[in-house]
């Protein structure tokens, strides 16, 4: 079998981020104008931070199709000769047995990779970005029209109770010390 | 031959799901404790006594935020706690709770200085003991090192299992991860960090082993004989095992947000509690307070707290009386394995014995059996030492 690898698809999509950067890219970032500029701009952010996540999200899909097509060609290495002929029960168990053991060494001697930490670690942040841009939206353009309360204004409830419950706490210890003082 | 052996794998797997579709009742948690103390979420435990004389000195076992404490409890035959318990040791365990929305803000501080040092008060009270024994576990262990760093004088002894205090290692493969991550936006967006957010991190350690192999494993374990009763009970042990691993493993509490930050950030990304420059609330955690003695106990092939994590530990401190302990087992090995049973908790025992005194105090005398045969209580007398503890609730198993 030829070797394959996903490069020409990770070329493909750097070219088509390239291109989306220099052309639609462009148009989006551009400074809003007019009575509902703030809040057209905020809008308009929300396509960058998902185009954020989506090269993210391509560039680890294609990364680990890399990993698993390494991982089927091993397999293959390693059980080729045997598998050939009759399939029986006791070959299903040992390639079984090959194929577990195969994926799961190849896959965390990548996942000990700088390679895939950082990969992994652009991917989360990209998707914090995206969830936190969703959740603003979501509060601006919805909830606060409805006049329902948000997650943060309930986190600054959350906030202001946790201060008062350790203030009260303080008090107690203390108020238990000067009794036993006495 | 090959034909039957095709039979023989479809059997185990008809035999394994007749015992799952009769969804077998499986209790986790079952030795017999009373809930002492309260803080918030927080419950202290208290374990109800199994033989006639205890040593002096109470053991309080502080379990990880990840995850919950009864792995140390999970089955009777399986059980940490009730080893120590036969072993003649007053034990305490602290359960963190489910931390809900109105917790983000909670410090590790409130963890390490507000609740667990209301917990140590709270036993040195009720025991009349001036000093516990501190056994921390995983990330307990490290809260454990912290608290008796900080509180030397009200820890008698300090026992560490799997807990991690080096960071900067290339062992661990949380130890890699975590230095990628931007734990700000996670905190800042969850507020309280999800549970299963964590797990699916776990799972990503070795997704075709703890996805897929797992599972294949715990039918390959059956075994088929439909005439043997003896057989069919064995099987529905090896999947009320199964069960109640599947149970401890995926009940994971959510995270509170500054806890998870401060944690992350001072200790996985900047290693600060080893090299003495962590703070809490201002004040800074020398581990060279740590003077009492203490037990360093690893697991050799740990994937979660490799060795490298826990060993500096024995450097750090400033104690003359220090052990290490490493054995052939896992990181969760450790407290389910057979090697659990047989070789830790009677090694842990037998160090914690002699070190179990009350020095000057008259509850010494209660410590006179510590090298002896601990007579076994009667189920009569047990009981009676439940409804001894007046306000308190003897808990239901988890199940």
């Amino acid at each position: 079998m030829e070797e394959s690898s996903f490069e020409s698809t990770q070329e493909f999509y750097d070219e088509w981020l390239k291109t989306y950067k220099a052309t639609i890219g462009k148009f989006i970032e551009m400074p809003a104008v007019g009575p509902a500029r703030e809040k057209s701009e905020k809008m308009m952010k929300g396509f960058s931070t998902f185009m954020n996540l989506y090269a993210a999200g391509m560039d680890t899909s294609s990364n680990l199709q890399t990993v698993f097509m390494e991982a089927m060609r091993k397999v293959q290495e390693k059980t080729g000769t045997e598998m050939n002929g009759e399939i029986t029960p006791e070959k299903y168990k040992e390639f079984y047995n090959t194929w577990v053991q195969t994926y799961s060494d190849t896959f965390k001697e990548y996942s000990r990779s700088d390679h895939f930490v950082a990969d992994m670690g652009k991917l989360n942040s990209y998707y914090m970005d995206f969830q936190q841009y969703q959740k603003d939206m979501l509060e601006e353009n919805y909830l606060k029209p409805m006049n329902l309360p948000t997650k943060t204004e309930i986190d600054e409830i959350n906030k202001e109770l946790y201060s008062l419950k350790k203030a009260v706490k303080e008090l107690t210890s203390q108020i238990k010390e000067l009794k036993e003082k006495k | 031959m090959n034909g039957l052996n095709l039979i023989e794998d479809h059997d185990k797997f008809k035999c394994g799901m007749e015992v799952i579709l009769k969804a077998p009742g499986f209790s986790v948690a079952t030795t017999p404790s009373e809930v002492v103390y309260t803080d918030d979420k927080m419950r202290l435990i208290h374990y109800i006594p199994t033989v006639e004389k205890q040593h002096a000195v109470p053991v309080l076992i502080v379990y990880a935020l990840v995850n919950r404490y009864y792995i140390l409890d999970i089955a009777p035959d399986k059980s940490v706690i009730k080893k120590l318990l036969e072993e003649g040791f007053d034990v305490y365990v602290i359960d963190w709770g489910y931390p809900s929305g109105s917790d983000r803000y909670l410090t590790l501080d409130d963890y390490v200085n507000g609740y667990l040092n209301n917990s140590v008060d709270m036993i040195r009270e009720r025991s009349g003991s001036d000093k516990i024994t501190l056994f921390g576990v995983c990330q307990g262990g490290t809260f454990s090192v912290m608290y008796s760093a900080l509180h030397p004088e009200k820890v008698k002894n300090l026992v560490t299992l799997v807990a991690p205090v080096n960071f900067d290692t290339d062992k661990g493969i949380l130890n890699l991860w975590a230095k990628g991550l931007d734990v700000d936006k996670i905190v800042d967006y969850y507020g309280i960090v999800p549970g299963d957010f964590l797990n699916s991190g776990f799972l990503l350690l070795d997704p075709f082993r703890l996805m897929i192999d797992k599972y294949v494993g715990m039918f390959d374990r059956i075994e088929c004989n439909p005439q043997d009763i003896a057989c069919n009970l064995r099987n529905e042990d090896i999947i009320k095992n199964f069960l109640r691993m599947e149970k401890w493993i995926f009940d994971s509490p959510d995270q509170a947000g500054e806890t998870f930050r401060q944690f992350m950030k001072d200790c996985y990304q900047k290693n600060l509690l080893i090299k003495n420059e962590m703070e809490l609330n201002g004040k800074k955690i020398n581990l060279k307070n740590i003077t009492m003695p203490l037990l360093n106990v690893m697991a050799e092939f740990d994937h979660l707290v490799p060795n490298d994590a826990s060993k500096p530990l024995s450097d750090a401190v400033s104690s003359t009386d220090k052990e290490t302990l490493i054995f052939p087992t896992g990181h969760i090995g450790i407290f389910v394995g057979s090697k659990s049973q047989k070789e830790v908790c009677p090694k842990i025992s037998a160090w914690l014995k002699p070190r179990s005194f009350l020095n000057g105090s008259a509850k010494e005398e209660k410590t006179e059996l510590a090298n002896e045969e601990k007579p076994e209580l009667s189920k009569e007398k047990r009981i009676k030492n439940i409804r001894k503890n007046r306000g308190s609730k003897v808990s239901k198993n988890e199940t």
